[in-house]
């Protein structure tokens, strides 16, 4: 009981922050207009705005490949004489950095994708998912056709759907 | 007795660096699990090689010979911070450095007023404005933006919650923003 309270709080308060953050975020429509037409306003969004350009131009600065590589050669040299000369410590003196994971696969993402549908429209084929829908769009054809016989009969019925 | 003593010491001696030189091969592991994100975040921080290396290895010296080489329970908050607080110090020390130096400190009287849009100058100022920041918000904004660590670890990593972090963050960019845009008021 105290745990499902507990969860409907953090879900509760979950919820309001998202909220909160959609009608307080800069996009909001009334923060834009009001931004528009308030100069102190203006000031302070530009000055948050130049702390951010300075952020991201700082993060979009690339150091060298083998920064890594030094500062654990120069690390390295540091400590104890029976660490410096494992088999992890040579590996760690040609180390380089490694983009992540999801970096690496970025260029797969299309065949990816199409590999994935591929294996879904197998599954589906393998568990009968497609002659269920088969089945369905016959017998539903055949549904029409009793009504359209009764309705207009068996010539026209015959004429309309061969 | 003496010698015994004497003994003893020797052996005291002679066990410490061995305690040392095998605790310190864990160390290895942490500079090849956080190696990469350190070597980020620090060169964000300080945007000079050799100050990067240098306080890499400052902090793996102190991860090694922390508590005679026991290894920390929380091994990554700890990089992380005393990274953070090495690069910022050997920051603050470069800033005293290119003040004091009178040559630079001339010839910038000299230099027109910088550009708003400079962006060697837009990075200078905002290193020398986070050195500035107190000490909990400078570490939020420095582990969630420049080593660009989610908010639950970098909560993890100082011991606050998570909507504690946001408000430190919030804080930060907001007093940056102040004094960023003071000092060009004054220029």
């Amino acid at each position: 009981m105290k745990n499902k309270n507990i969860t409907n709080c953090r879900d509760m308060r979950t919820r309001l922050s998202k909220t909160i953050a959609s009608f307080l975020s800069f996009d909001a429509v009334w923060v834009q207009n009001h931004i528009a037409n308030c100069p102190k306003c203006q000031k302070r969004f530009a000055s948050v705005g130049k702390v951010y350009l300075a952020m991201s131009l700082l993060k979009s600065k690339p150091h060298c490949l083998d920064l890594l590589r030094n500062a654990n050669i120069q690390t390295i040299d540091t400590l104890a004489h029976s660490v410096r000369n494992t088999a992890k410590a040579d590996k760690l003196r040609i180390a380089r950095p490694e983009p992540k994971l999801i970096e690496r696969l970025s260029p797969l993402k299309g065949s990816l994708a199409n590999t994935a549908a591929c294996i879904a429209i197998v599954f589906f084929a393998k568990t009968g998912i497609f002659n269920s829908m088969e089945k369905f769009q016959a017998d539903s054809r055949k549904a029409i056709e009793n009504y359209y016989q009764k309705q207009i009969g068996q010539d026209l019925t015959s004429e309309l759907f061969s | 007795m003496l010698s015994k003593a004497q003994s003893y010491r020797l052996l005291w001696d002679f066990a410490i660096p061995q305690s040392l030189s095998t605790s310190q091969k864990w160390v290895l592991s942490i500079m090849q699990s956080c190696g990469d994100q350190l070597i980020t975040m620090l060169w964000r921080i300080l945007g000079n090689e050799q100050d990067v290396c240098d306080a890499y290895q400052d902090t793996f010296l102190h991860l090694a010979h922390c508590k005679h080489g026991i290894k920390p329970r929380n091994v990554k908050s700890y990089v992380f911070r005393s990274a953070s607080n090495t690069a910022i110090s050997i920051l603050r020390r470069r800033i005293i450095e290119r003040n004091n130096l009178p040559r630079i400190a001339a010839a910038r009287k000299t230099e027109p007023p910088a550009n708003d849009l400079d962006s060697n100058n837009l990075q200078q100022q905002l290193r020398a404005n986070i050195t500035r920041l107190p000490d909990q918000l400078q570490n939020v904004l420095t582990l969630h933006d420049l080593a660009e660590l989610p908010y639950a670890q970098v909560a993890k990593i100082l011991g606050l919650s998570e909507g504690t972090a946001r408000v430190y963050r919030h804080k930060a960019i907001q007093l940056l923003a102040v004094w960023m845009n003071k000092k060009n008021e004054e220029e």
